[in-house]
């Protein structure tokens, strides 16, 4: 059978399962794992396990790769040279990053949905503890002394420092917002961290995000380097020396309406540069004019400080940096060149294509090979750095088919279907989440209607969609609407966008980490609870029930589907002050807050922005009163 | 006699045919990959469109090289030129006079059977036809001020058919000044590669522009201007190559100026067709008085000794340009319009100081709009305060020539456009500075201009009709 008739087949038995789907109620969920919780009831999990390397190390003494499988939940030991499979070590749910101890004798895996460590022997090759930690880990670094384990909690926001011999917490370091990725100074002094998500803001203002700059030794937070710009920042590496560090970084441009995409409209992709040898952060571009490193993930620079690598999962590549003339071209331009599409040319020696969604890479010791874990299509690319070619394809057990599903993720994370490959929808829903940023769309006006992005965890059977609630289905929200005013440019057909629905269906909401295990509440979670379902003021007058926090936030995902006419919140820039109901899913983790993303807090939604009361009565509510209705809302 | 004769007859003499054996084996039901099709004509004045003028004034014929022979793909049109084949290979689109006293149409071919059939007619001269995606098509329509770009089609997933505006079939005018425009390409992104004059509107200096098939979003295709450059084709790469007459250029996306190509001196007639080897066959004369069919295999690296040229098909007394290979190709991407349903545009300038000409130390007072009328004068529409962080937001008339000055406090002019542009009914777009350039992206800011009001100055010079911002359907 052809390729394209069994893509045929197979989507139209994706169709027939996504309708089967509407009317069932069943979820697929790929990758996101099994029940972590008692009462964390998930109803199906897709049968096809995908391995899904995300993460890729090669064993201090260069004879192993270590390949973090996130759809299999498991590590794959391969033999360096050959690829051979030694062993899969099976870890916890959805594992996020890893990391040698540093006599190499463990590995750490973050389990990023059970907020646990698995430490791996090294010589036995099998889980031997596994440590609980904060909220969603996603990487974890052991300083150089061996005490201690640092672990970057992506929803607490923190890093949690653990004894690296009993795995008990000894304390949190407040960390920026979406904590993930952190790295050891070569010196072993110093732990750097970066973050996924934004932190707050004020209103209509640009991202700001931060390297949180931890000295290893006293387990302290020491400096926290300003990414002015930055969104959304992921690994970063060093130069042997420690004198440079480099880290990949989502410029978005949420601020200025999207009338188009041609010439950066909607992000540029960057490294910032940090350390001694500059003094200060440079942002460099590695866009074109015409071409697009999207979604920069890795970032690794050579032992000889010759080049730097970077992974772009949207855009399906490597870049290949020369970093000497980059260097010399950063002294040329002292103001800066970060929004110069034509400056990647005085320093990117080549762009290296390879498999779908490339994320974590890693080099040999020599410098000789880099590694690229191929997400979406189970396979490691392993580049001859001297030839900048692709020498070998390495593919990891797993299925060889792509179920409808998998088709649906990977049109999820690409960038191909927008103009010039800007984009992909992964630029604004951080791993298949939200970005903490209000945009201008075009339709709407210059200035006019900015929105907050939202949360598609649990999306399925909210509908219909948009604060307008304009889009009655999710076909309709992805279909000629993206294409329209979000790719500006042809996007796939007719079967890729059932697909790509089938996908975004199955996005179930992750753990909610404010509900105790077994359904308990707290004292306050209780008392929010009353004050969430109340029909009675402190006064023992009626409310009325459009002003009862239950009749907009009804059902099981807190909508009632419904649109309202003017909950207080429209402003003089809005076209409409008709705007449905949000659901409340893991309302906690989405700040901000409001069609508009004016209130930077859920408590700012009361205190600030409902002085007429027509968003809920609030006003006879005592400050505990209202603490104890965000602790409610932060279950749901 | 009829050119077509003549030419037979001139061919069987001298005509010099090397045989084209570097091309790929693929072949598709209309014909092999190695057929090219290419223009005859005894007199080629290659940049007469440009000033609305013929370009074959003796006429000229489409040529199939098919096995090494060459042979007229269209023997009873009295004239044939402008090959584009379709992009599963098996049509060709062309401009052809049926008779001497005809003027040019746009007709397509058929390779299996050799069918005719009539795409657009028109009283004027209608040349240089490109496929569209989607059953649309591109082409130069010569109308009282000149060539202007018109687009024609279905817009539906079938093939292109005759389009018929009797019946209702629509013919959307792509550009709007006077001057002539003349498509060169389709790109692979979906916009139109187009040349005419620089400054737009009113310079005779060939340059080379970008617009979406819809109309919108026209601009200078890169800004370093100066020299005349023409006939562009955008490669598989992406790159597009030109010509400067006795010398090629490409445009490349890392860089924001064109990149010189290290080609044997010649004259290049502009146009090529890209081998599946990556060699190129162009239109060049390196002796004599015409041009013939040449192939030069271009340096793969930096410092590489380039090939010398290698006629692949020369013939007496004719000039053969335009070349194209018969091969299925690559389809570029459907633009989907976004334009709304208004009759007037609207503008954003996100910081008018900046320019690669050098950026304003200070915010201008004021932008001041002129359109030019149907006699071609210059008309001021009015004007709209410039915010200190040098962003202005108006409403323009629409589908008409305009362009702006930067005014200061007293009036005068600081920074003036020299060319004009459009922008279509409905569009809506920003400007990263004045001039700033393709190479520059825009700063993450809301500009000043939107913290005051959101309503754009309007500088329609009518009322504005009562369609809003937020009426075609919201995102």
């Amino acid at each position: 059978m052809s390729q394209r008739n069994q893509h045929r087949n197979r989507t139209a038995a994706a169709s027939a399962l996504l309708a089967f789907l509407g009317v069932s109620g069943l979820i697929l969920s790929p990758g996101l794992g099994r029940p972590v919780r008692a009462g964390e009831m998930r109803p199906s999990v897709e049968s096809i396990s995908y391995a899904s390397p995300l993460e890729v190390l090669l064993s201090p003494d260069g004879s192993r790769l270590y390949v973090l499988c996130q759809g299999s939940e498991d590590i794959r030991v391969l033999d360096a040279q050959n690829f051979a499979v030694i062993k899969k070590i099976p870890v916890g749910a959805v594992p996020r990053g890893f990391s040698f101890s540093p006599d190499g004798a463990k590995l750490y895996v973050t389990n990023s949905s059970e907020d646990t460590v698995s430490v791996i022997d090294t010589a036995k090759l099998e889980v031997v503890a596994t440590w609980k930690t904060g909220a969603e880990p996603s990487s974890v670094v052991a300083e150089p002394g061996g005490t201690r384990l640092f672990v970057a909690n992506r929803i607490s926001n923190d890093i949690s420092v653990l004894d690296a011999a009993t795995g008990v917490e000894q304390k949190r370091l407040s960390a920026g917002r979406g904590a993930s990725y952190l790295t050891l100074a070569p010196d072993g002094s110093k732990i750097y961290a970066t973050h996924v998500y934004p932190n707050p803001s004020a209103y209509r203002t640009a991202p700001e995000s931060e390297i949180t700059v931890i000295d290893a030794a006293r387990a302290v937070v020491v400096d926290r380097i300003p990414l002015h710009g930055i969104a959304h920042a992921f690994h970063i590496d060093f130069s042997p020396d420690g004198r440079l560090g480099a880290t990949t970084g989502y410029h978005p441009k949420n601020l200025v309406t999207l009338a188009h995409l041609e010439h950066g409209g909607a992000f540029e992709d960057t490294i910032t540069l940090f350390g001694a040898d500059l003094g200060r952060t440079v942002e460099v571009p590695l866009d074109e004019l015409e071409r697009y490193a999207s979604q920069p993930f890795g970032v690794a620079i050579a032992p000889d400080k010759s080049r730097i690598y970077i992974s772009s999962g949207g855009s399906e590549l490597v870049t290949v940096i020369d970093l000497p003339r980059l260097m010399q071209y950063i002294r040329l331009h002292p103001g800066g060149f970060a929004h110069d599409l034509s400056a990647s040319a005085n320093y990117v020696v080549t762009r290296i294509p390879v498999g779908l969604n490339p994320r974590g890479i890693t080099l040999s010791r020599d410098g000789r090979r880099l590694f690229v874990a191929n997400r979406l299509d189970d396979t490691l690319s392993v580049i001859d750095t001297h030839a900048n070619k692709v020498v070998s394809t390495v593919r990891l057990e797993g299925p060889k088919n792509v179920s409808a599903l998998r088709h649906g993720e990977q049109t999820f994370y690409t960038s191909r279907y927008s103009f010039q490959g800007q984009i992909g929808c992964a630029n604004c829903h951080i791993d298949s989440t939200f970005d903490g940023l209000t945009w201008n769309l075009e339709p709407d006006g210059f200035g006019r209607n900015p929105v907050d992005n939202k949360l598609i965890e649990g999306i399925k059977d909210t509908e219909p969609y948009k604060w307008t609630g304009t889009n009655p289905d999710i076909p309709t929200e992805c279909g000629p609407r993206t294409e329209k005013y979000f790719w500006r440019s042809e996007q796939y057909d007719d079967i890729t966008l059932t697909d790509l629905s089938l996908y975004v269906r199955s996005l179930n909401p992750r753990p909610n980490r404010w509900k105790l295990i077994g359904h308990e509440v707290t004292p306050a979670q209780e008392r929010g609870k009353a004050i969430f379902e109340r029909t009675i003021d402190k006064f023992g007058n009626q409310i009325a029930f459009y002003n009862r926090c239950i009749f907009c936030h009804s059902g099981p995902k807190g909508t009632s589907q419904e649109l309202f006419d003017d909950v207080g919140t429209s402003t003089p820039l809005d076209n409409t002050s008709r705007l449905k109901a949000p659901p409340l899913t893991n309302i906690a983790l989405t700040a901000p807050y409001l069609h508009n993303g004016s209130a930077k807090s859920l408590e700012e939604i009361w205190t600030i922005y409902n002085p007429q009361e027509k968003h809920g009565r609030t006003a006879d509510l005592t400050k505990d009163e209202l603490n104890d209705l965000v602790e409610y809302l932060r279950t749901r | 006699m009829t050119l077509v004769s003549r030419f037979l007859t001139s061919s069987a003499l001298t005509a010099m045919l090397i045989p084209v054996c570097a091309f790929g084996p693929d072949v598709t039901s209309g014909a092999t990959a190695t057929d090219i099709v290419v223009t005859a004509a005894p007199i080629y004045a290659q940049l007469a469109a440009l000033q609305g003028k013929e370009r074959f004034p003796q006429g000229a014929h489409l040529l199939l090289v098919h096995d090494g022979k060459a042979e007229p793909l269209v023997p009873t049109f009295w004239a044939s030129a402008d090959a584009n084949v379709s992009f599963d290979g098996e049509r060709v689109l062309f401009a052809g006079k049926q008779a001497q006293k005809d003027p040019w149409q746009i007709w397509e071919i058929a390779l299996k059977d050799r069918s005719l059939r009539r795409v657009i007619a028109g009283e004027g001269d209608v040349i240089r036809p490109l496929y569209l995606p989607y059953g649309r098509l591109v082409y130069a329509r010569h109308a009282a001020t000149g060539f202007r770009l018109e687009a024609a089609g279905k817009d539906t997933p079938e093939a292109l058919d005759p389009v018929d505006p009797h019946a209702g079939d629509t013919i959307q005018p792509l550009s709007f000044l006077p001057g002539n425009a003349i498509p060169d390409d389709v790109l692979l992104d979906g916009r139109i590669l187009f040349e005419s004059g620089f400054p737009l509107g009113s310079g005779t200096t060939p340059e080379l522009y970008l617009v979406y098939s819809d109309g919108s979003g026209v601009e200078s295709y890169r800004c370093d201007h100066g020299k005349a450059r023409w006939g562009g084709t955008q490669l598989a790469s992406g790159d597009v190559v030109f010509t400067h007459g006795a010398t090629l250029a490409r445009f490349t996306s890392p860089l924001a100026h064109e990149a010189a190509i290290a080609a044997p001196n010649a004259d290049y007639a502009g146009g090529l067709a890209e081998t599946p080897d990556g060699s190129w066959l162009l239109s060049a004369r390196t002796v004599g008085t015409h041009r013939s069919l040449v192939s030069w295999q271009p340096a793969v690296e930096e410092g590489q000794q380039a090939e010398p040229l290698k006629t692949v098909l020369a013939v007496d007394g004719e000039n053969l340009v335009e070349p194209v290979i018969v091969a299925p190709h690559a389809r570029p991407k459907r633009h989907p319009t976004a334009l709304h349903p208004w009759t007037y545009a609207n503008m954003m300038a996100l910081d008018a100081r900046i320019s690669r000409d050098g950026d304003l130390k200070t915010a201008p007072a004021k932008v001041r709009l002129e359109s030019m009328d149907a006699h071609g004068h210059a008309t001021v529409m009015g004007t709209a305060p410039v915010d200190a962080d040098g962003s202005f937001l108006v409403r323009t008339p629409a589908d008409r020539p305009i362009r702006f000055a930067l005014l200061d406090q007293k009036g005068s002019i600081v920074r003036a456009e020299h060319g004009w542009f459009w922008i279509r009914a409905g569009e809506q777009r920003y400007c990263v500075g004045c001039h700033a350039g393709p190479e520059r992206s825009p700063d993450n800011h809301v500009p000043a201009a939107l913290l005051r009001t959101t309503t754009p100055v309007d500088l329609t010079g009518s009322k504005p009709d009562a369609a809003k911002p937020g009426e075609p359907g919201g995102n």
